[in-house]
């Protein structure tokens, strides 16, 4: 570990945000042409972004600012562990429980300084955040582990690399197929879109944990949900749809994927909470239940395959 | 500096503490801060003479690496506990007892961990569970201590049936070959096994034996949850650890079936622990008072400890060895941080507390680090452990374990968060507004764990070294470590890497944050409110019924407590049935068939 | 209103007033009858978002606060509350011929008169609704105000503040207040 892997990591970051940013843009686009209008320009999250870090903004204390730079770092952190078509910014930290429990350090550091704000609002809106990762979690967790079990290695980077050479058929998603439907509704429920998106309702909550944030602690936000969403349709990718051989096949797969996750939302309603985890504790973790016995028990998709 | 030397030491340093509360109360309480110290460095000296055998009276000990580990976390508990007894002398009944029982019970462990036969495992194992029941006594609750007391004496029984029978098979007592000889009895083995693993159970607290460390922790003095939690539920691991080291489960029950390589006895004690982790989680999310919350949340650790003990395998076991030290620290701490706030506002209820951040920052802090190493979050030790055990877990493929223990993890998330956001931060309330941060003596302790538990989670190796001695003592494959790393079948842990980068990601959002001006500072009640106008700071606080949507979704689950009442009466109406029988309103009937039966038996016994 | 000619802004000002102006956000805070003209303006016929504006829950995250219409003494103090709650740069707009010049309620004892006495107003929309067009042109009128500089309501309220606050006294009269549930 030199100063090399860290320089590499700081250009990671920044070529991930103004590619999740142009893509949150372009995805702003889309959702409107469903809603029969033009939408803002391709650049428009950019803007709010750096108007947003422009303004001044109010503090409630040291906790509030603390939390939103803890959050930060840890989601920072994180998207430099995640393999990109085979380059690592720090070759062996790509375990895929190392990435989903940074991921949570970013969760926790919200939550703190969105309940050091003295907001009812905002701690409802944490208490929704919380329950809502204990519904998706479960399914995603145990295809994940099917996975594991299966290729018997938890590096992100591996896994899916051991998919590639085939084709389409290498995928997971194919070979396991109620494995990726789960994936995929697990996704839906991760990036906080509807119909799993009560914890940032804008009119029921006031926006949930973000009700007192203003000037660069909101621009702090905006930035942690791009990676965020870098990170979680990063990991569905590399574990469920063979990542990418080269950088350009990664990129268009992501896009693909982000923008199918983007459309689906686009013409759901909310859930409510209570209902977000009776759903996930019915047909997705039943799903996931069925799929972890076929694999473990019989190898069927994994050892017996075409 | 042998282990007969410590425990006379220690007894005697208990006997002081009694004499000296009664004359000063401080003075005791120091003594009892001392006592523990010594007893922390100087077991922590005895590392260099492992394999020794000592005699003291009746009881033989024989120094064992895994006796040291667990002494070693139980001990560090005890120590930093004690500091708080200091302040906690005015508001206890019977200080001297306190006092002298604290010391008691601490020397009391250390016999067990050492034991080199059950009947020195047995006597100062009833020692510890007397003595803590006396002071669970002086808390809140009478029933918590006859509910200890009880569950504690089901398994106790339940242990010393096991070491009978194997004493009739096997004829020895001592600890490493009692039970090696039962492999050519596979119905006692496993008559045997269930007993003496039912001591470990009903100490840890794993379903169905779990309903005693909510009413026992919950009212307990608050300087002894911290105890009992970091402490003595390690007792019940040990137990559960010697009924697969000592009586080699794997090897006794190889014939049985075995579910993806677990002998089906041990998988149902996995199950078993599995359940408690739901359990526990479940529970804990409920609650609205902070200390049965971190009691439920002991229930649901241990049985991580459980399954991780019983796996039994090169990554798995390390992983449940490891999360003895990390839930112990943290789990002190938390219940310390906790009886720190109890102290300056007198409640532990979560809804009559908030915003004691501005107030009590580095209680705070201290809070933080501890339920971030509960959860399982890196950087922290907790990770470290959990990481392990998933890895274990997968390396199985035990699929139905793992969905618990992954449910275990997230909804740590839950309950961990809610004493962080009802006590801590939200409103202060008015008649807090004043309150001081807890005493320098109260904080030093608080800060030594918070180090520890970042010590476990940056450099593991230190206790994995340990751990891996504890693996090859026992004839397991130590768990793999090089430098820095853990290595596994399945992939590798840098700890060290993951901390160093987070620190990297923190420094880049630092200079983010502090390029742009000044925040302007504004009060916590200037906040959106729809543009409505408040006065009081009580009615915005958000605390009771936290998870209230979640809640509603189990409201109506089953009450193990109901069971054991509606046991206790049905075994009373028996007793009932009984006396019907044989005490009548005529004794004379009785005294005949008592004689009669007498007569018959030493008659049948003469002929034959 | 103070009029300034000269740009005395330095080159950051400058980049990010262009931030500003091309991604306005209101509050979403519908005061009088104006504000059934705000939904056709934010929905799919008019479309408000190529202008880069959207509607934000909270006055920390607003940057422009939309009186839309009469303002009755009562919500005047809930707005001046929810405009200082606001991060600056913030900007007012005012819709309607009511916040000009009192409108059709020119003549009643509850509402005010001229909003510009007790709150800095940045830009006028007349009519009475105007329509989601007029209110379009409008808002192509802000976002060049901000990007030449001259949106600066904020900071004459900074430094005219006991002005306003004589103003905004004598409007709203005595208010009794004894907690949250009787004032």
């Amino acid at each position: 570990m030199s100063i090399l892997n860290f320089v590499f990591a700081f250009c990671m970051l920044l070529l991930v945000f103004i590619f999740q940013t142009t893509l949150t843009g372009l995805n702003r686009k889309v959702t409107a042409r469903l809603q029969k209008r033009y939408g803002a320009r391709w650049y428009q999250q950019f803007l709010d972004i750096f108007k947003a870090m422009r303004k001044d903004s109010t503090s409630h204390g040291w906790v509030f600012d603390f939390g939103v730079m803890m959050a930060l770092g840890g989601i920072m952190a994180t998207v430099t562990f995640i393999p990109v078509a085979g380059f690592r910014a720090f070759p062996g930290t790509d375990n895929v429980f190392v990435i989903s429990y940074l991921l949570a350090v970013g969760m926790l550091g919200m939550a703190m300084s969105a309940a050091g704000s003295g907001n009812p609002w905002a701690s409802i809106g944490v208490g929704r955040a919380l329950t809502n990762m204990l519904a998706y979690d479960i399914p995603l967790m145990i295809v994940i582990f099917t996975v594991i079990f299966a290729f018997d290695t938890a590096s992100v980077g591996e896994i899916a690399e051991l998919q590639q050479g085939m084709g389409i058929l290498g995928w997971n998603a194919l070979r396991m197929p109620l494995g990726g439907i789960v994936a995929v509704i697990a996704l839906l429920g991760m990036l906080g879109k509807k119909p799993f998106d009560s914890f940032i309702a804008p009119a029921e909550i006031a926006s949930g944990p973000m009700v007192e944030y203003g000037g660069k602690h909101l621009g702090f936000m905006f930035i942690l949900h791009e990676f965020m969403t870098f990170i979680e349709v990063s990991l569905i990718l590399n574990i469920f749809f063979g990542g990418g051989a080269t950088i350009w096949e990664y990129l268009l797969k992501y896009a693909v994927l982000y923008t199918f996750m983007n459309i689906i939302s686009g013409v759901m309603p909310r859930f409510k909470i209570d209902q977000a985890v009776k759903y996930f504790y019915r047909v997705p973790l039943a799903l996931a239940v069925i799929q972890g016995i076929i694999v473990i028990f019989t190898g069927l998709g994994v050892t017996i395959w075409f | 500096m042998n282990l007969s030397i410590i425990l006379i030491v220690l007894i005697v340093t208990s006997l002081a503490a009694y004499v000296l509360t009664k004359v000063n109360k401080k003075a005791g309480a120091l003594v009892t801060v001392v006592g523990s110290i010594f007893a922390l460095v100087a077991v922590f000296l005895l590392r260099d003479f492992i394999g020794n055998e000592v005699s003291l009276l009746y009881f033989n000990f024989r120094l064992t690496t895994a006796g040291w580990y667990f002494s070693m976390v139980m001990l560090s508990a005890y120590s930093m506990t004690s500091f708080f007894n200091i302040y906690w002398m005015k508001k206890l009944i019977y200080p001297a007892a306190y006092n002298f029982l604290y010391i008691l019970s601490m020397a009391a462990t250390l016999g067990i961990f050492f034991a080199k036969d059950f009947i020195t495992l047995f006597v100062f194992w009833e020692t510890v569970v007397w003595s803590s029941a006396f002071i669970i006594l002086m808390g809140k609750s009478r029933k918590a201590a006859y509910i200890y007391y009880v569950i504690s004496a089901i398994g106790s029984m339940a242990a010393l049936f096991a070491i009978m029978f194997a004493y009739g098979t096997t004829g020895t007592f001592v600890i490493s070959d009692a039970f090696k000889g039962l492999s050519g009895y596979p119905g006692r083995a496993l008559a045997i096994f269930i007993t003496f693993i039912a001591a470990g159970l009903a100490k840890i607290g794993i379903f169905p034996f779990h309903v005693w460390l909510p009413s026992a922790h919950g009212n307990a003095p608050h300087t002894f949850s911290p105890v009992l939690s970091g402490g003595l539920v390690k007792m019940g691991a040990f137990i559960a650890f010697l009924s697969v080291t000592a009586f080699p489960a794997y090897e006794i029950f190889s014939d049985s079936v075995a579910f993806r390589g677990v002998p089906m006895p041990v998988y149902i004690m996995m199950v078993l622990g599995a359940i408690s982790i739901v359990a526990g989680t479940l529970m804990a999310i409920k609650q609205e008072d902070a200390k049965k919350l971190l009691a439920y949340s002991s229930v649901a650790n241990g049985g991580y400890i459980l399954i991780g003990i019983l796996m039994l395998d090169q990554v798995g076991f390390a992983g449940g060895m490891m999360h003895l030290i990390n839930h112990a620290v943290a789990s002190a701490a938390a219940f310390l941080a906790i009886a720190a706030v109890a102290y300056r506002t007198g409640s532990t209820k979560m809804s009559e507390m908030g915003g004691m951040i501005h107030r009590m920052p580095v209680t705070y802090l201290v809070y933080l680090i501890a339920i971030i190493s509960m959860a399982g979050i890196p950087p922290m030790g907790g990770f470290v452990s959990k990481w392990l055990i998933f890895q274990g877990l997968a390396d199985r493929g035990m699929i139905f374990v793992a969905a618990t223990a992954f449910f275990g993890s997230i909804g740590s998330f839950l309950y961990v968060f809610r004493p962080l956001s009802a006590v801590f931060l939200g409103q202060t309330f008015t008649r807090d507004l004043n309150k001081k941060e807890a005493g320098i003596l109260m904080l030093l302790p608080m800060i030594v764990l918070t180090l520890m538990s970042l010590l476990t989670g940056v450099f593991p190796n230190i206790f994995l070294r340990v751990i891996a001695e504890i693996q090859t003592s026992v004839g397991l494959l130590p768990v793999t470590l090089s430098e820095n790393t853990i290595v596994t079948n399945n992939g590798f842990l840098d700890a060290f890497r993951v901390f160093i980068v987070f620190g990297f990601g923190f420094a880049i959002a630092f200079v983010l944050f502090v390029i742009r001006r000044k925040s302007r500072k504004v009060d916590l009640m200037d906040t959106y409110t729809s543009a409505e106008f408040i006065h009081t700071r009580e009615l915005l606080h958000y605390s009771h019924s936290f998870y209230a949507p979640f809640e509603r979704l189990y409201e109506n689950a089953p009450d193990t407590m109901k069971f054991y009442h509606k046991a206790a009466v049905k075994i009373s109406e028996l007793g009932n049935l009984a006396e019907s029988f044989l005490y009548g309103i005529k004794p004379a009937g009785t005294v005949l068939l008592v004689m009669g039966t007498v007569l018959a038996v030493i008659i049948a016994g003469g002929v034959l | 209103m103070v009029l300034e000619k000269k740009d005395t802004r330095n080159i950051w000002e400058k980049i990010g007033d262009y931030f500003s102006a091309n991604s306005i956000w209101m509050k979403w805070y519908c005061t009088g009858c104006g504000a059934i003209e705000m939904p056709p303006t934010m929905t799919s016929r008019f479309d408000m978002e190529r202008l880069g504006m959207g509607p934000m829950a909270t006055p920390r995250q607003a940057d422009v606060l939309l009186i839309t219409g009469y303002l009755s003494t009562k919500t005047l103090r809930r707005v001046i509350y929810s405009y200082e709650q606001m991060n600056s740069p913030r900007y007012i707009v005012g819709f309607g011929s009511c916040t000009i010049n009192g409108g059709i309620y020119y003549d009643s004892y509850a509402t005010i008169n001229q909003l510009d006495k007790y709150l800095p107003v940045d830009l006028y929309i007349a009519g009475c609704m105007p329509r989601p067009e007029a209110i379009m042109n409008g808002f192509n009128a802000l976002i060049e105000m901000i990007k030449k500089g001259e949106a600066n309501g904020w900071r004459h309220y900074q430094e005219n503040y006991e002005w306003y606050k004589k103003n905004q006294l004598e409007s709203l009269g005595e208010v009794i207040i004894k907690d949250e549930f009787h004032e």
